[in-house]
C-alpha cells in the first residue's frame, strides 16, 4: 500500500468538490458558508502534498506554510461572515 | 512511505471526506459544526501521514474554531436570493468541478510540455510558486484575504449607514 501524488489530488478533489457543492448547495447562507473552508481544506492538501511529493531533488517549497496561512484565512473568513450576518435579535 | 503512514492516509481521507460531505447535507448547524471539527480531524490525520506535523497542529485548532463558529446557535440564519434552479445548477457545477478535478488529478502531472523556460507542469508550477516566488505568493494571498476583509467591514458601515 503505498500513496503518491495522485491520491493526494483526488482527496484534495473531493474536499474542493464538497465545499463547492455545499456552498452553491445550501439555503441558508451562514451553512453556506461552511463549504469556504472545505475548499481551503482542499487547496491545503494540494499544497502539502506537492511539497511532500515534488521537492525531492529540488528547492525548498512552502506548501506547508501555505496550508497553514489557508487554514487560518478559513477560520478568519468564518468568523468575517458569521459577524456580517449578525447575531439573533441585533437588528 | 511506509505502510503505516499509507494507512493513516487513507483512514484520515476517509474521515475528511465523510465529514466534508456531513457540512455538506446535514440539515442542523451543530450537526454541521460537529461535521466540519470532523474535516478538521481528518485534515490533520492528512498531514501528520505527509510529513507535516506542524500545519497538522495549526490545521486542527483553526478548523475546530472555525466549527465551533459554525456550531453556534447566537448567530442569525440568513435565506439566500438565489432561487431553486440555481441552487440545482450550482449543485451540477460542483459535481462537474468534481469530474474536472479528478480528471486533472488523474493526468497527475497536469500538462506535459516544454517551453523556452524549462519544463511546465504541476511540479514546475509549484517550484516556481512556493520556491522562487514564494514571498510574493504569500503577499499576493494576504493582499486578497485584507480586501475581504476591507471589503466586509466597507459594506457593514454602508449597511448600518441606512
Amino acid at each position: 500500500m503505498s500513496v503518491d501524488l495522485v491520491a493526494v489530488f483526488f482527496v484534495a478533489a473531493g474536499l474542493v468538490a464538497a465545499g463547492a457543492f455545499a456552498a452553491a448547495w445550501r439555503r441558508d447562507l451562514t451553512a453556506a458558508l461552511a463549504g469556504v473552508p472545505l475548499m481551503f481544506a482542499g487547496a491545503g492538501v494540494a499544497m502539502v502534498g506537492i511539497e511532500r511529493f515534488s521537492a525531492a531533488g529540488g528547492p525548498h517549497l512552502v506548501g506547508q506554510e501555505f496550508a497553514v496561512l489557508l487554514a487560518i484565512a478559513a477560520v478568519a473568513l468564518v468568523a468575517l461572515g458569521l459577524g456580517v450576518s449578525g447575531r439573533e435579535g441585533s437588528r | 512511505m511506509d505502510s503505516l503512514h499509507a494507512i493513516g492516509f487513507y483512514v484520515s481521507s476517509g474521515i475528511s471526506l465523510a465529514g466534508a460531505l456531513g457540512v455538506a447535507l446535514l440539515p442542523r448547524r451543530d450537526q454541521r459544526g460537529a461535521a466540519l471539527g470532523l474535516v478538521g480531524l481528518g485534515l490533520a490525520g492528512l498531514y501528520v501521514s505527509l510529513s507535516a506535523g506542524f500545519a497538522a497542529l495549526l490545521a486542527l485548532l483553526c478548523y475546530l474554531g472555525a466549527a465551533w463558529l459554525i456550531a453556534s446557535p447566537q448567530y442569525r440564519s440568513i435565506e439566500g436570493v438565489a432561487g431553486a434552479a440555481w441552487r440545482q445548477m450550482g449543485a451540477v457545477g460542483g459535481a462537474g468541478l468534481l469530474a474536472v478535478l479528478a480528471y486533472s488529478a488523474f493526468r497527475g502531472d497536469l500538462v506535459h510540455a516544454v517551453y523556452y523556460g524549462g519544463e511546465f507542469g504541476a511540479t514546475a508550477l509549484s517550484r516556481l510558486m512556493f520556491a522562487r516566488d514564494a514571498m510574493a505568493t504569500e503577499a499576493v494571498a494576504a493582499l486578497v484575504l485584507v480586501v475581504l476583509a476591507g471589503a466586509t467591514a466597507a459594506w457593514r458601515v454602508r449597511e448600518r449607514g441606512r
